[in-house]
C-alpha cells in the first residue's frame, strides 16, 4: 500500500510566481467579463462618439475651443468610467452575491489582482478612446499636436482612475451605497468637472475644488499630450494625479491587507 | 351559526371608485421607498442637465439660455414616466409580485388609472424645481401662462402611459431595462428638447416630428414663453395620439390571457 503523495511544495514567492499569477488573474478578469465585454465596449464607443456629435447638434456652431475640449475630454471619460463606475459596481455585485470572499481566497498575490484589473481597464478603454478621437477629428477641424506625452498620461489616468474606484469599492461595505456613489460620480464626471469643457466655465469655488481632485488633472495630462498651448502647468497635474494614485493604492492595501 | 358573507356587487360606479381609491392608496404606499431618491433624480436630470449644457458652451446667448431653461422641466418629466414606470413593472416581475397585483379584486382599469395618477402627481415637484433652478441660473424672465397646466398634465400623462404600456407589453425585465436606458440616452443626447430643432439634420428632425419628445418640449415651452413656439396645436394632437396608442397597447397587454 502506498502512502498518499505529499502535496507538491511550490515556492509561493518570487518574480516568476508573481508574473504567473498576474497572467492568471488577467485571464480571470477578461473571462469573467466576457458576457458584458462586447456590450461595454459598444456602449463606450457610442457614448464617446455620441458626446462629440451631440455637441454640434445642440449648439449648431460649436466654438473651436469648446470643440477641442470636448473632443479631448471625452477620451478621458471613456478611459475612467469603467474603473470608477463599472468596477465598483462589479465589486458591489460580488459582495451582494457573496462571491467576494471567494475571489480573495485565490492563491495569488493581491497586487496581481489589482494590476490585472488595471490592465483590463486599459484594454476596455482604448477602443472607445480611439473611436472618439477619430470621430472628433472627422467632425471638427481640430488643431491636434500628438506627442509621446500621451502614453504616460493615458497610463497614469487609467491607473489612478481604476485605483480610486478600487479603493472606494473595497473600503465601502454596503453594495447599495457603492451603487449610489458611482451613479453620482458619472454625473459629476460628465457634468460638473472640467474634463469636457474648460475650468473657467465652472463657478469659481467648483473650479478651485477641482484643482485638488483627480478628475481635472486626468483631463489636463491627457489634453497636454494631444494639444499645444492649451494646458498650463502639466507638472502640477501629474503630481496631483500621482498623489491620488498612491493614496488609493495605500487605502486599498490597508483594507485588503487586514484580516477579516 | 355563523352569518353568511354579505354579497357585494362587483360593479357600478361606487365599486369602481372604491377600487380606484384603494389602488391609489396601495400605489402611494409602495412608492414611499423610492419617492425621495427619485425626486432627486428628476431634479438632477432637469435642472442638472440645464446647468451642465451651460458649462459645455460657456457663454450662452439669451435665446439659447431660454431654450435650455424651458427644456429643463421636460427633461425632468421624461425619466419619471418613461424610465421609472416600466422599471417598476419589470421589478414586480422579478420579485414575482406581478401576478399578485392582477389578482387584487379591483377592475384592471382602476389599477392602470391609479398608476397614471401617481406618476402625473409625482411629476409636479420635479417640474417646478427644475424650472425654478434653471430660470434662476440663467436669470430669465418667463411668461408663464395658464396653458402650463394642461401642457404639463398631458406630457406627464403621455410619458406615464407609454412607460406603463412598455412595462406591461415587454415581458422580459432585461429588455425593459435596455429600452429605458436607450430612451434616456436618446433623450439626453439626440433630442431637440433644450435646443432648437433647426440645429438637427433633416432626417433626425423628421424623426422627432413623429416621436413625442420634441412635442413635449414644444407644449411646455409654449406655456412658459411668448412668441418662441409656433404650431403648438399640432404638438398637443401628437401627444394625444401617443397617449391613446399607449392606452390601446396597455389594454391589449393587460387584458390578454396567458
Amino acid at each position: 500500500m502506498t502512502a498518499p503523495a505529499p502535496p507538491a511544495s511550490r515556492l509561493r514567492s518570487g518574480l516568476g510566481y508573481w508574473w504567473h499569477s498576474y497572467r492568471m488573474m488577467l485571464r480571470w478578469e477578461v473571462t469573467s467579463l466576457r458576457m458584458v465585454l462586447a456590450i461595454t465596449v459598444i456602449v463606450q464607443i457610442l457614448t464617446g462618439a455620441g458626446f462629440v456629435l451631440a455637441l454640434s447638434l445642440f449648439f449648431g456652431q460649436v466654438p473651436p475651443r469648446s470643440a477641442l475640449f470636448v473632443s479631448t475630454g471625452v477620451l478621458v471619460v471613456t478611459l475612467i468610467t469603467i474603473g470608477l463606475v463599472l468596477g465598483p459596481q462589479l465589486v458591489a455585485m460580488q459582495k451582494a452575491e457573496k462571491t467576494y470572499d471567494f475571489l480573495w481566497s485565490l492563491p495569488v498575490p493581491r497586487t496581481t489582482a489589482a494590476l490585472a484589473w488595471v490592465t483590463t481597464n486599459l484594454i476596455l478603454g482604448l477602443p472607445g478612446m480611439g473611436v472618439a478621437l477619430g470621430v472628433a477629428v472627422m467632425r471638427y477641424d481640430l488643431d491636434l499636436h500628438v506627442t509621446w506625452a500621451i502614453v504616460p498620461a493615458v497610463l497614469l489616468t487609467v491607473f489612478t482612475g481604476t485605483m480610486v474606484g478600487y479603493a472606494l469599492a473595497h473600503s465601502l461595505g454596503n453594495p447599495m451605497l457603492i451603487a449610489a456613489i458611482t451613479q453620482m460620480l458619472i454625473f459629476v464626471i460628465i457634468g460638473f468637472s472640467p474634463i469636457n469643457f474648460p475650468a473657467d466655465h465652472l463657478p469659481g469655488w467648483l473650479a478651485a475644488a477641482h484643482r485638488w481632485l483627480p478628475l481635472a488633472p486626468m483631463a489636463d495630462t491627457v489634453r497636454a499630450g494631444l494639444t499645444q498651448g492649451v494646458v498650463a502647468d502639466v507638472a502640477r497635474s501629474y503630481l496631483v494625479l500621482g498623489a491620488w494614485g498612491l493614496a488609493s493604492v495605500g487605502v486599498s492595501a490597508a483594507v485588503l491587507g487586514k484580516r477579516g | 351559526m355563523t352569518a353568511l358573507p354579505v354579497p357585494v356587487t362587483r360593479r357600478g360606479a361606487a365599486y369602481w371608485l372604491a377600487g380606484y381609491r384603494g389602488m391609489l392608496r396601495f400605489d402611494l404606499a409602495s412608492a414611499r421607498e423610492w419617492l425621495v431618491p427619485f425626486t432627486l433624480v428628476q431634479v438632477l436630470m432637469g435642472a442638472g442637465m440645464a446647468i451642465i449644457y451651460g458649462f459645455y458652451l460657456g457663454d450662452m446667448p439669451p435665446r439659447a439660455a431660454t431654450f435650455v431653461a424651458t427644456g429643463a422641466p421636460t427633461l425632468a418629466v421624461i425619466p419619471l414616466g418613461m424610465a421609472l414606470a416600466p422599471s417598476l413593472v419589470a421589478g414586480r416581475r422579478i420579485e414575482g409580485t406581478y401576478d399578485f397585483m392582477w389578482s387584487l379584486p379591483v377592475p384592471r382599469l382602476t389599477a392602470a388609472l391609479s398608476s397614471f395618477t401617481l406618476f402625473t402627481l409625482l411629476a409636479a415637484p420635479g417640474f417646478a424645481a427644475s424650472l425654478g433652478i434653471a430660470a434662476w441660473r440663467y436669470d430669465l424672465d418667463l411668461h408663464v401662462s395658464a396653458s402650463v397646466l394642461p401642457g404639463v398634465l398631458l406630457c406627464s400623462l403621455m410619458a406615464a402611459s407609454v412607460g406603463f404600456a412598455v412595462g406591461h407589453a415587454v415581458a422580459s425585465p432585461a429588455l425593459v431595462n435596455v429600452v429605458t436606458n436607450l430612451v434616456i440616452f436618446v433623450v439626453l443626447m439626440f433630442s431637440p428638447i433644450a435646443f432648437p430643432i433647426e440645429h438637427f439634420p433633416g432626417w433626425l428632425a423628421a424623426a422627432h416630428r413623429v416621436l413625442p419628445f420634441w412635442h413635449m418640449a414644444q407644449v411646455v415651452r409654449a406655456s412658459l414663453t411668448d412668441g418662441l413656439v409656433t404650431g403648438v396645436a399640432a404638438s398637443y394632437l401628437v401627444l394625444g395620439a401617443w397617449t391613446v396608442a399607449a392606452w390601446l397597447l396597455a389594454a391589449w397587454a393587460v387584458g390578454r390571457r396567458r
